[in-house]
């Protein structure tokens, strides 16, 4: 922080020497001109038009010369907010959906307290002297990546995988996995599916094929993913002979009938917690000695833009100390592990967001069949 | 003539001296009398008031109960439970218990109430504005958007508003902040001792300058899905039941208006 005053300071020194410098070329001009009339008055306008032009280009020198005082961090701390993107669609444990407790509207979740920390050490970043407010800017998940790009946010947070094949747009950077032992799974609502796949690795001689497994076992069957996530981009990778249903999100998967969903494939993690505290009628796909089968591995990060390369050091660190110190492990166990009430902990410790961010009506939207496959 | 003249003189003295004792004593028994006066009216109007305040914070209570299979339905976007059809029901409701009408309060109502009841009934439409987003999310079943959270923060907001403070509150509190002090605890372990009944205790307090009003709750079927049997296990917030029957006392809703304030 005191590097970025003083840099504050040297760049208002060089700002204002180079206004003092052009006011007094500018001052010169004009008086040399004003001698010739009304003619030598419009050429300064026309000079000055010229010379205007160029306004941008000083500014962007400066900028090099002294990028510091401009910075994302330093904007963070003379803000005095954070304001990160989370998505409306509920990633149970992630993200809860939203509630009403006695605070008012309030978001809880993993992640919720993840930025917790995170703003918690920015404010330590930033002397301390007020602390940084999150502002949660509740918004769709599709939508998080343009919010971000087009900087109506420093970041966002929403169990975003960042180590799928295509899972990366352009311009943006994930940080360091805050959660890796996850990956994506299944849920299903008959046990004959299980069978299937169940029979698939009993044909297998050997070490198991899970892929061979699941591609066999699942031909055939409807597969609903949520558009957007990296399970959409496994199933359109791996999984070619299915029936592929892109649902905006998992209530609408569930709420689905017509076609009958056979399988959900999702973030094991959260098909885990939604089998057995939401939707008690689905179950978790699992191997044939009834542990869970994961069809791949998958690290959460956050994610924030290419350019601000101090920010995603900072968040690097952070995660990295917190990795380091237990905390984050502490943090996965509460929200993964523990048996708990998510209202109640809203109520405790949830944050609050802004309504004017939000889908008026928020709705969970629909499924509909992929095209081109 | 002189004579007679100073003996009518004697009578008329001691005619008016009569007179100026006469009305030195009207005049100090009006005064006497209009100043108990004086300071009965604020004590009745800050009691009428207290009893109207509890009145309508319950009311509103009422019909988020009213409307909680809606609220909570996770197969409906917009519910239409709106600031102003919730505003609707409760002047409907708040006019069946008190024959009041919200919109039109009466003139012979006391200043104080006339002033407060409005700002209550703002303060809970502001709140189920607030959770509009909340309300209307759909594939998401329990909200907690109850009764409990409704008042708690319908209080507070009215609270912050105003010198007279209003809260819900109970012996054995879920939310910390609804924590009774010691006048509220005493008050309410005697209406936990004593038979059900709608009356609210009122009494003034600090050298008669702070009136207390504790209107009693008692809990209905409706409640016990999260107040009721089996006693400890979690309900669907997450809180431990309360192990409570039908006719139990929740809690109460405490008013506390300062008269010297005013």
């Amino acid at each position: 922080m005191a590097l970025y005053y003083r840099s504050s300071i040297l760049n208002s020194m060089i700002i204002g020497g180079l206004i003092i410098n052009v006011g007094s070329i500018l001052r010169g001009a004009w008086y040399g001109l004003k001698e010739y009339g009304s003619q030598g008055i419009l050429v300064f306008l026309v000079v000055l038009g010229f010379f205007l032009q160029g306004c941008g280009l000083v500014f962007d020198a400066v900028e090099l010369v002294q990028p510091l005082a401009r910075d994302e961090m330093s904007a963070i701390c003379s803000r005095g907010q954070l304001r990160v993107g989370i998505s409306v669609e509920p990633f149970r444990p992630f993200v809860f959906p939203a509630v009403f407790t006695d605070e008012g509207v309030r978001v809880t979740g993993l992640d919720v307290e993840l930025i917790r920390e995170v703003v918690d050490a920015l404010t330590t970043y930033c002397d301390g002297q007020k602390p940084i407010v999150p502002t949660l800017h509740l918004t769709r998940f599709r939508d998080l990546f343009i919010e971000l790009n087009e900087g109506h946010l420093d970041l966002f947070v929403s169990s975003i995988g960042g180590n799928i094949p295509g899972a990366r747009p352009a311009g943006l950077w994930y940080s360091i996995p805050y959660f890796q032992n996850g990956g994506i799974g299944a849920m299903i609502r008959t046990p004959e599916v299980a069978e299937k796949i169940r029979t698939q690795f009993q044909k297998q001689p050997g070490s198991p094929d899970t892929l061979v497994a699941v591609q066999a076992g699942l031909s055939g069957l409807t597969v609903a993913a949520q558009r957007g996530r990296t399970s959409q981009l496994y199933v359109e990778a791996n999984l070619k002979k299915i029936r592929l249903l892109l649902c905006d999100s998992l209530p609408a998967a569930i709420e689905m009938s017509d076609p009958p969903i056979d399988v959900i494939v999702s973030t094991h993690a959260i098909l885990d917690y939604v089998t057995k505290h939401v939707w008690p009628d689905w179950r978790l796909l699992t191997r044939n000695d009834g542990t869970p089968l994961v069809l791949t591995q998958e690290s959460f990060s956050v994610v924030t833009v290419e350019e601000h390369r101090r920010l995603q050091w900072f968040l690097n660190n952070l995660l990295y100390r917190l990795e380091e110190s237990g905390r984050l492990e502490q943090m996965r166990r509460r929200w993964l592990e523990e048996d708990y009430a998510p209202t109640r902990r809203a109520a405790a410790e949830g944050l609050p967001f802004e309504v004017s961010k939000v889908p008026e009506h928020y709705d969970q939207g629909q499924c509909r069949f992929a095209t081109g496959r | 003539m002189s004579f007679r003249n100073r003996k009518v003189s004697k009578k008329d003295i001691l005619m008016k001296s009569r007179v100026l004792l006469f009305i030195s004593l009207s005049l100090v028994f009006f005064l006497t009398w209009s100043s108990i006066g004086w300071s009965l009216a604020p004590r009745e109007e800050a009691e009428t008031t207290a009893q109207y305040l509890a009145t309508l914070l319950n009311v509103g209570r009422l019909i988020v109960d009213r409307n909680q299979t809606l609220i909570n339905d996770p197969r409906k976007g917009d519910k239409g439970f709106t600031p102003e059809v919730f505003e609707h029901e409760v002047v409907n409701e708040f006019t069946r218990q008190t024959h009041m009408d919200l919109k039109h309060l009466p003139s012979h109502l006391p200043s104080l109430a006339k002033e407060l009841l409005p700002l209550l009934l703002q303060s809970s439409k502001e709140v189920v504005a607030d959770a509009q987003f909340v309300i209307n999310q759909r594939g998401i079943g329990y909200k907690n958007f109850i009764p409990a959270t409704f008042g708690s923060q319908a209080a507070r907001k009215f609270s912050n508003r105003s010198h007279v403070k209003i809260k819900q509150t109970t012996l054995n509190p879920r939310n910390l902040k609804n924590t009774p002090d010691a006048y509220e605890e005493n008050v309410l372990k005697r209406l936990a001792a004593q038979p059900a009944s709608n009356t609210a205790i009122i009494e003034w307090i600090d050298n008669e300058t702070t009136l207390r009003a504790v209107t009693p709750i008692y809990y209905s079927q409706d409640c016990l899905a999260c107040h009721g049997s089996p006693k400890g296990i979690l309900d669907i917030s997450g809180y431990p039941r309360e192990g409570a029957q039908e006719g139990d006392l929740a809690g109460a809703i405490s008013v506390q208006i300062p008269v010297k304030s005013r």
